[in-house]
């Protein structure tokens, strides 16, 4: 279902980049001495413009990404880094090896957003390639979508060697008698599906199923007191009118509907 | 001059200190889906429910595995897994420092054992998912032991279920022989 989707023959299409031993040599060089600004050139590549909006919000004064000296430049040719979001189109892909080979080496190249990494939700598209290090060799992968600007500063300091890579390649294998235990097992399990259907009716999907859980952990502990009595504490430290009418809503249900308070 | 500095050092530092300090996140923020195998009971809802596709699962029946995988660079951070998973394994942590200098830090996978069928022995199921729903029984009100023997029949897998459905109108039940009364 969700096969990366590799590349397509295409007639006349030019080969995919690739660095040569030197070129990598010299990019180390690059990033390890780099003793001035970084110039960051931006290619579209077909993506939606939320992951550009993102970029330009990582420029403004409230992130500021020009106080470490990235500065993003009108040229390929005066780049040292290439930032490249979208998912690289049919369309956008012959501009953007233009760009890329007008670039000089050593260039590093920044794959920006989900589909900048592997097409994201684009990925098995027609005219998609499927990520930009189909065709370009990518030296950082910045995900999200769109990345926030703290994610856009943290990925150029780890492409700068600043900061230190957080996410790692995780393996997990079942242990022998691995069993999930039913969350709140002492609540019976209609009144636990009706409220959790009614905290996802009133509050939508996410925040829903939240609440509902919140509630559930609320009328598992401290059970000597009445449940009003907890429930109005609760309301009263949230102090939100809208969480009160679903979390008033559910005890409605505990206390009328099924007459089953634990 | 004097007003303007006046107004600058009024106005003071706008710029957040990000990389030297950590930055505050919203309540509601959808950073990276935070997995937690050994509550997952694989049944693939996720799976199903992710529109990027960045959560795939695959069943190596030969081998009797499955093998669930998390890609974060195609993770559109929407939170439907969160929203369908039921036993709260998957759920968006503020975590948004994602970035990698290498493609394969990006996947996470976990590995899970099917059972096999009690009829023609062919591995369908993933066993937590069939001991979750056992768990769900007991817990539901029904007494252990017809629980406990209701398993022998989540352990047949569907093509032999039908057959059993066939030979039970010909007069004959195929469940008989693991001590299952239809």
């Amino acid at each position: 279902m969700s096969t990366e989707s590799t590349a397509r023959p295409i007639v006349a299409s030019p080969p995919p980049r690739s660095d040569s031993e030197q070129t990598l040599r010299l990019k180390k060089a690059l990033l390890q001495d780099i003793r001035r600004s970084v110039y960051v050139f931006r290619i579209d590549s077909g993506g939606c413009n939320a992951c550009d909006i993102e970029i330009f919000a990582a420029i403004t004064p409230v992130f500021d990404v020009e106080r470490f000296g990235i500065k993003v430049v009108p040229s390929p040719r005066h780049a040292d880094v290439i930032l490249c979001t979208g998912a690289m189109t049919r369309a956008m892909r012959m501009p953007a090896l233009r760009a890329y080979d007008a670039a000089p080496d050593p260039k590093i190249v920044v794959a920006y957003g989900a589909c900048g990494c592997s097409g994201g939700i684009f990925h098995d598209l027609y005219c998609v390639w499927g990520g930009i290090d189909k065709i370009i060799p990518v030296d950082v992968y910045i995900p999200g979508c769109p990345p926030t600007p703290p994610a856009t500063i943290y990925g150029f300091a780890l492409a700068l060697g600043m900061l230190d890579q957080k996410l790692k390649a995780s393996h997990h294998v079942e242990a022998q008698d691995e069993q999930v235990a039913v969350s709140h097992p002492r609540i019976p399990y209609a009144l636990r599906t009706a409220l959790e259907r009614e905290a996802r009716r009133m509050a939508g999907y996410r925040q829903g199923r939240e609440i509902a859980n919140n509630f559930m952990t609320l009328l598992e502990r401290d059970e000597a007191r009445p449940l009003t009595q907890r429930v109005d504490e609760f309301v009263a430290r949230e102090n939100d009118p809208r969480l009160t009418e679903i979390v008033r809503n559910l005890e409605a249900i505990c206390i009328g509907g099924n007459g089953a308070e634990p | 001059m004097f007003k303007l500095l006046k107004e600058v050092f009024r106005t003071g530092n706008a710029t957040v200190r990000y990389p030297f300090a950590p930055l505050p996140t919203s309540p509601n923020f959808r950073g990276k889906p935070q997995y937690d195998p050994e509550r997952c009971i694989a049944c693939a809802a996720c799976t199903i429910a992710c529109p990027a596709n960045a959560l795939s699962m695959k069943t190596d029946v030969a081998a009797g595995k499955r093998t669930w995988e998390i890609c974060f660079g195609r993770c559109v951070f929407c939170g439907r897994c969160e929203e369908v998973c039921p036993t709260h394994a998957i759920a968006l942590s503020p975590e948004y420092e994602l970035a990698v200098l290498d493609r394969a830090d990006l996947y996470q996978t976990a590995e899970f054992s099917l059972a096999a069928c009690r009829i023609c022995d062919t591995p369908f199921a993933p066993r937590k998912e069939i001991d979750y729903v056992v768990a769900l029984l007991i817990n539901a009100g029904l007494p252990e032991a017809v629980a406990e023997q209701r398993r022998a029949m989540l352990e047949v897998c569907p093509a032999c279920k039908r057959r059993d459905e066939v030979s039970r109108e010909s007069g004959f039940s195929g469940l008989h022989h693991i001590g299952m009364t239809p």
